[in-house]
């Protein structure tokens, strides 16, 4: 019964993301049966000369774009409810050192109130509709969207553009709002995943604006003033880098109509210099914090992957789901579609691994994420790396075959909702000017072998120097030079 | 530089070029017959594929069929357009059921789902051939009900159907898959006292409590000292008692319901009896289903435990008490259901600024339900941290505002339309609601049973759950735990203060 499912009220609840680190992985138990987008494949090879026209059922993603350069991107599912949100490309990376963070506060004061509804006013407004509204930002991405009825749309838009156009940003709420900030920032702390996450990206991205944290140091939350802030939104929060998207319930013509009424005076130039986007140097290189006191060793590894347009993407996503995930209390023993699952399971390696591809726009992160013995870390790494070099010498049809099913069925049940079908839009119109359509990212899986998977995975993985960050009882963790030395084999 | 700019250009729209699609377009342009997709650029489209025709919003809503078949296997269904389905079935089985056998089948039930079957002869062959079909499973269990589900593509329903039957009625449960699962199950015990969100735990304590030694309130976590004694004969004669047709249901949404009711014909009627109907000496002497109605009791379950290094790492996290409050609400066939939804609502969660967290949650079942709050403190704030909860509970009795009213039900509306938008939730909901009462409501039945909620229900059902005993779950470092009596008392009172004591030394 759909009833008993209890909520607690989320209303305001503003939350961190970091990266979509997780975002496209393979779980290979414990996936909850879901299912959501329909296609008819009809390929018989994806290198053949004809294709046949796929019939879809799922409707078209509409996409219009105003004169400031904002686009309006929907799918029309004609539910009852919908969600409608701000897709904007602005991040932590766009800072710098001294105003590192700002993006982050920016978003939790998106919140505290506009020029004509008072933080009361906002979170009344948004409760008695039935509406949640939402935020986070990653490095790349700062993201405002509303979940409602259908009927509401108009109003949720009004609140969105109220929000992002008009908010006060009072220095009371500023002052108050740093509190809340640095409590979130030990909360994060806590969790040892997004602790080594940003390890990794301290290291790997060292000197560069992707090796700083998206909430911004210690000094930085207490110094941001109103002046940044504004600043910022100044900045960055331009027509041209705003996706405003929506799915389920919501008609095309009448979001674009909204959009021109509450979006069409924002601005799409810059008057001074336009920021470029800072490059961000991959270093090969590595960060330990040991402590003994831990009861397990949290190890992440990676080497540089590529940015989201990349064509190898698609051949990289395919080698992460093959390697896959694993948790120790799956059950299963050895039966595992991932060989490392299975030597894992046999040996008792490790506690839980993740796979994971992290895209940014011309740099990324493919590796590996694990928890361990303080024991096992030696033996876990090196099956690890074993892999690796497997995948790229000599990886089997059979495994890309099974590697390649579990993507595509992973993508496809993961549209299921209006909240992530809007996230799909906003995130895939930011990341790739265009939304994907299902038979032209099917095609793309469907092209790539085991050849091509051994062929990129050289090209990215074999003889790199990857980024290693390691917190806990790490001393079994193997030297830097004994790591590197693994990312080859003399006889392949 | 200048490629940087360009790639960002792209980003903004401006204009759509980049430094991949530049040089790759060169050589598919060149190549246009062979055209090779894994070297273009994914922000540019491949032209060579033609554009799909895609679907239109449907207004044609669709009923849910049930269907009886002769051994008193329920089928319902739904159908909706697509190519893909989410299918599984629904056993009235759980943890509530064990009393006659040592508690934890149900979790170990969960953990050998979908591994060797007489057909299948391993786990990875099942997944296989639900890869095909571009499919997933999963299996799991609640106190009352045990899930197995898959989705994937309708074309493959037969097969799926061919999998899901075998699963339920033919699993091998070998030594090796035994073995697995009780490891499995010891590392599941070991991680959840290591891991410092203790709400699996709360949910068992509060049920022990609510519930003591009957049905709801018996171990849905299996005792650690029970993990070696469940055997493959304990297994099977659970499943020969529990796990019978007449208290299944296939629920499948996206098919047809034809189809649905032949194919499982096929393979749960004709072509399949169950493994343990075989061979008499897999079974020990059949024991009836526990049909016992659950029985209220309220009593307090604490179990002291020092949590004040829970922490997994070097940031220290705040050290907690934690302490449930519930009271007897209803079952979901009761008429006050909704009302106690929408008063679930209305608390919401939220708390003081000393408290870690307060939740309000409705735990609702087939004969019974407990209306409960978590919450957590410091340990020495825990006698505030009790007087506050009891006190909000006391306080459902008492005046309603109407726009909070308003609020709550339009919220719950909401939640529940939201929901539903995703398609394996309507399949459970199709699942559980044949599985109670043989037939699906639609959600605009509860749409509207919700905004006929008026204050006096509100009222009503607060001061229904108020005259029961409480039921006290907590975990931490307890010391400052009030009484049991003292709870019971302020509980008992419209202002749902607790009697003062005068303490010298506080």
């Amino acid at each position: 019964m759909v009833l008993s499912v209890v909520a607690s009220r989320t209303a305001f609840i503003s939350q961190r993301l970091t990266e979509d680190v997780f975002h496209i992985t393979s779980n290979f138990a414990q996936v909850a049966p879901c299912t959501a987008v329909f296609i008819n494949k009809r390929w018989q090879s994806a290198r053949a000369a004809t294709y046949k026209q796929t019939i879809l059922n799922v409707p078209e993603t509409r996409v219009t774009s105003l004169d400031n350069g904002i686009r309006v991107a929907t799918e029309d599912s004609g539910i009852p409810t919908c969600t409608v949100g701000l897709w904007i490309d602005a991040g932590s990376r766009f800072e710098n050192e001294r105003n590192n963070g700002v993006a982050h506060f920016l978003e939790h004061m998106a919140f505290k109130g506009t020029k004509t509804r008072s933080q009361t006013d906002l979170e009344l407004e948004v409760e008695n509709m039935g509406a949640h509204l939402n935020a986070y930002t990653s490095r790349e991405q700062t993201v405002y969207y509303a979940k409602c009825f259908q009927k509401d749309l108009p109003k949720a838009v009004d609140i969105l553009s109220d929000i992002i156009q008009n908010s006060l940003l009072g220095e009371q709420e500023i002052e108050r709002e740093r509190g809340v900030i640095l409590r979130e920032m030990q909360e994060v702390e806590t969790n040892l995943q997004e602790v080594v996450f940003d390890h990794l990206h301290a290291t790997a991205y060292q000197g560069t604006a992707l090796g700083r944290t998206i909430l911004g140091p210690t000094q930085n939350i207490q110094s941001i003033n109103r002046n940044d802030l504004l600043e910022y939104i100044g900045t960055h929060y331009k027509g041209p880098r705003i996706v405003l998207a929506a799915a389920g319930g919501v008609n095309h013509d009448e979001l674009v109509q909204l959009a021109g009424k509450h979006f069409g005076g924002m601005s799409a130039g810059y008057e001074g210099e336009i920021p470029v986007l800072p490059t961000c140097r991959f270093t090969g290189s590595e960060i330990r914090v040991r402590d003994d006191s831990m009861p397990l060793a949290h190890v992440a590894i990676a080497v540089e992957g590529c940015g989201w347009q990349d064509p190898d993407n698609i051949a990289l996503m395919v080698a992460n789901t093959l390697i896959g995930s694993w948790d120790r209390s799956y059950g299963g023993g050895a039966n595992h579609a991932s060989p490392l699952a299975a030597a894992a399971a046999e040996a008792g390696l490790c506690h839980s691994f993740q796979s994971f591809n992290t895209c940014y726009t011309d740099t990324g992160l493919w590796g590996l994420y694990f928890v361990s013995d303080k024991m096992s870390i030696e033996d876990m790494l090196h099956n690890v790396q074993g892999e690796w070099m497997r995948l790229c010498s000599s990886v089997t049809e059979f495994e890309v075959r099974r590697a390649k099913n579990l993507l595509k069925t992973n993508m496809l049940l993961q549209l299921d909702g209006s909240t992530p079908i809007a996230e799909d839009i906003g995130r895939q119109m930011l990341c790739y000017g265009r939304r994907i359509p299902l038979p032209e990212l099917e095609a793309r899986i469907e092209a790539v072998d085991a050849k091509v998977v051994r062929e990129v995975c050289t090209k990215y993985i074999y003889d790199k120097c990857p980024a290693v960050a390691a917190v806990g009882p790490t001393e079994q963790l193997p030297d830097y030079n004994r790591v590197r030395s693994s990312m080859y084999w003399l006889r392949l | 530089m200048a490629t940087r700019l360009a790639s960002r250009m792209v980003q903004q729209g401006c204009k759509r070029f980049s430094r991949h699609s530049t040089k790759r377009q060169f050589c598919s342009t060149e190549n246009a017959g062979g055209k090779d997709i894994t070297s273009v650029s994914l922000a540019q489209p491949v032209s060579w594929i033609p554009t799909p025709k895609y679907a239109t919003p449907s207004d044609i809503r669709h009923e849910t069929e049930v269907t009886v078949l002769e051994n008193g296997l329920r089928v319902a269904s739904e159908n909706k357009f697509g190519q893909f389905c989410t299918v599984g079935v629904l056993i009235d089985s759980g943890s509530r059921y064990e009393v006659a056998y040592p508690s934890g089948i149900s979790h170990f039930l969960e953990k050998l789902a979908f591994g060797n079957t007489s057909k299948y002869k391993n786990r990875d062959l099942i997944l296989q051939e639900l890869e095909k079909l571009g499919g997933i499973c999963d299996c799991q269990g609640s106190r009352d009900t045990l899930v197995y589900a898959a989705s994937a593509e309708t074309v493959g329903l037969d097969k799926v159907m061919d999998i899901l039957s075998d699963v339920t009625l033919r699993p091998l449960i070998t030594s090796e898959e035994l073995d697995d699962a009780r490891m499995a199950i010891t590392f599941e015990l070991e991680s959840l006292n290591l891991r410092p969100d203790p709400e699996p735990l709360l949910m068992e304590m509060i049920h022990a409590a609510a519930y003591r030694d009957n049905t709801l309130g018996l171990p849905k976590i299996c005792p650690a000292e029970n993990v070696t004694a469940i055997t493959r004969k304990t297994l099977y004669s659970y499943m020969q008692s529990v796990h019978t047709p007449q208290r299944m249901v296939v629920a499948g949404v996206g098919m047809d319901h034809g189809t649905l009711v032949e194919t499982c014909n096929r393979h749960f009627v004709q072509n399949k009896s169950p493994i343990w109907s075989e061979d008499p000496a897999v079974v020990r002497s059949a024991k009836p289903v526990d049909k016992s109605v659950s029985q209220y009791t309220g009593g307090i379950v604490a179990v002291e435990k020092d949590l004040s290094n829970v922490s997994l790492g070097p940031t220290p996290m705040p050290e907690l008490a934690h302490v449930v409050v519930g009271l007897e609400s209803c079952s979901h066939k009761d008429p006050d259901f909704i009302a106690f939804c929408v008063l679930n609502m209305m608390m919401g969660g939220g708390g003081y600024h000393w408290m870690y967290n307060a939740t309000a949650y409705n735990h609702a079942y087939d004969d019974t339900g407990v209306f409960c709050i978590h919450a957590s403190a410091h340990p020495s704030k825990l006698r505030e941290l009790v007087e506050v909860v009891v006190r909000e509970l006391a306080y459902t009795a008492g005046m309603v505002y109407p726009d909070e009213l308003a609020r709550a039900k339009r919220q719950l509306q909401s939640m529940l339309m939201m929901n539903l938008e995703s398609r394996p939730v309507v399949f459970e909901d199709i699942g559980r609601q044949v599985l109670t009462s043989g037939q699906r409501r639609q959600p605009t039945y509860y749409y509207d049973e919700i905004s006929k909620i008026t204050e006096s229900d509100i009222q009503r059902v607060a001061n229904r759950m108020l005259r029961s005993k409480p039921a006290v779950a907590a975990y931490g470092t307890l010391e400052n735990l009030p009484k049991y009596s003292d709870i019971e008392a302020a509980l008992s009172n419209k202002n749902g203060r607790m009697p003062k004591r005068f303490l010298l030394f506080r």
